[in-house]
């Protein structure tokens, strides 16, 4: 545990290392946030409500996306690039540490950019979504829980990398997670609604938590902790597995 | 321009297409958000008596279709790839080609969109097709066929001007960012422009980001009005020129620095 505290901290000093970047970049996040802000007051004020949603239901569910993709992609920034990582056999210097692999390259780069969306999301809580005590708490529980669903998502399908010695998969299941996340679930029925609760688990990324925010109820909050585990643990077996069939290609920089 | 621009194009396009795995991705990137949003709209305009901003949600879906694949058609990072080779002065080598430096990257660049630019297309149609049914005018749907070179060429060359600011700033990488989100709400590729609130319609109007989604989507929306292929022209000479401007007083301040 030392170990992944410690390249956390060179990570963060790496970032930090040129300011004029750092805050450049997390501004920038930051106003492109505030954009999908304006479409959906634009889209909400055009037609009320859709599917059950309204305007500060989805600034809800922007609230808790942008902190949990913010958390990922901003502190365990390598998880969406397993894929490309390990098809470029770029993970050779995690291999000759004595650490755990997976814990080191999550925590071995750290994205400027992404602690905008994580700023981002906080202040869209704190001044659009009726923080109380215990909305604040659930928020925090499921900004949490999306934030392990979306990570263990990103390993999984970044780690098919290890089996096909590409990453596209890994790009465009990022892509997707995302995009899906962004939208209210609830707009898609049938096979597609399925498959934001099975195979691309956009809705607990987003919607179940924000659900979970305006409504906690035990089984939803229950649902919620089962998907993040599940995923966790998913990611975990099949990034071991698939490490074993990894062969090095001497690159040692890019980790 | 001589020859060598539509060689340059040519080249690029065939080695782009030579690339089916980065096309089919690209591709799986733009079903997807076009689905997403158009099912948005279209559930939108279901629940509010079949009409939002004077679209049906048929019209909506082949709107947004349309819209999306003249912007997933591009290099979604362009601008911050070409501020990355102004600023790691890889652009100096291309300088010593006796041709014009942002000629040849637009020519190339819009070879390299055209195989995503025909599979979006083919794949919008038929995915606009089964989901809300056949087009509401065909005439303006060919219509929409040529527009959608144009607005990609409109966004080339936007991307570009905006990009040659690296030469200044030395940074382009956030840059990216703000433009994308100009052109999805100024240039009404997420909400449609007669959607947007009076202020913000007007100043769409006055901006050339319509031209590099609204005008194609509107089209395929069933709007029969040739007139907007001439504001794409136009905008694409005022675009075209910004461009060359900002690369030509670029290179020689590049050249000062010593590339």
């Amino acid at each position: 545990m030392t170990a992944v505290f410690a390249t956390m901290r060179t990570a963060f000093a790496e970032a930090w290392a040129n300011r004029t970047a750092f805050w450049t970049q997390l501004a920038a996040m930051a106003l492109n946030d505030i954009v999908w802000v304006v479409f959906w007051v634009l889209f909400f004020g055009k037609v009320g409500t859709v599917a059950g949603w309204d305007r500060s239901r989805v600034l809800l569910l922007l609230a808790v996306i942008t902190t949990g993709a913010g958390i990922v992609l901003g502190l365990l920034s390598n998880a969406r690039r397993i894929g490309q990582l390990v098809a470029d056999g770029g993970i050779d210097a995690a291999l000759a540490l004595p650490v755990r692999t997976l814990p080191f390259l999550l925590v071995r780069r750290v994205d400027a950019v992404n602690f905008g969306d994580m700023l981002f999301g906080v202040t869209l809580f704190v001044v659009a979504c009726s923080p109380t005590p215990q909305r604040a708490a659930l928020y925090v529980i499921g900004s949490a829980a999306g934030a392990l669903v979306l990570a263990g998502f990103l390993v999984l399908v970044g780690s098919i990398a290890f089996f096909t010695r590409r990453s596209e998969v890994g790009d465009l299941g990022f892509q997707a997670v995302l995009l899906l996340a962004s939208y209210p679930v609830d707009i898609f029925s049938g096979i597609t609604k399925t498959l934001l609760y099975t195979a691309i688990p956009a809705a607990f990324v987003s919607a179940v938590p924000a659900k979970l925010i305006d409504h906690v109820t035990p089984g939803r909050l229950a649902e919620l902790l089962a998907a993040a585990a599940v995923f966790s643990c998913a990611a975990v077996v099949v990034f071991t597995m698939g490490l074993r069939r990894y062969t090095s290609s001497a690159i040692w920089t890019r980790a | 321009m001589s020859a060598w621009a539509p060689a340059a194009a040519r080249s690029a396009s065939r080695r782009a297409a030579r690339d089916p795995i980065a096309v089919a991705v690209a591709v799986g990137f733009y079903a997807i958000v076009a689905t997403v949003i158009s099912t948005l709209w279209r559930t939108a305009a279901t629940a509010h008596g079949g009409q939002v901003a004077g679209y049906t949600g048929v019209q909506l879906t082949w709107y947004l279709y349309f819209a999306e694949a003249a912007v997933t058609a591009l290099q979604q990072r362009q601008i911050e790839m070409t501020g990355d080779d102004i600023v790691s002065g890889a652009i100096a080598v291309e300088m010593l080609r006796p041709v014009s430096v942002v000629g040849l990257r637009l020519a190339t660049e819009f070879g390299r969109c055209l195989p995503r630019l025909a599979a979006c297309t083919a794949i919008g149609l038929t995915l606009a097709w089964i989901t809300s049914g056949p087009p509401v005018e065909v005439a303006a749907l060919l219509l929409a066929l040529p527009s959608l070179l144009l607005a990609v060429a409109c966004n080339l060359a936007a991307q570009h001007a905006f990009a040659g600011a690296a030469f200044w700033v030395r940074d382009a990488r956030s840059a990216w960012f703000l433009y994308q989100k100009l052109v999805f709400l100024l240039g009404a590729m997420l909400i449609p422009a007669e959607a947007l609130p009076g202020w913000l319609h007007s100043a769409a109007l006055a901006l050339p980001f319509l031209a590099m989604a609204y005008v194609p989507a509107r089209l395929a929306a069933g709007h029969l009005e040739p007139q907007l292929l001439l504001l794409q022209m136009g905008w694409l000479v005022v675009l075209g020129a910004a461009a060359v401007a900002v690369f030509a007083a670029g290179e020689r301040r590049l050249q000062v620095v010593g590339g």
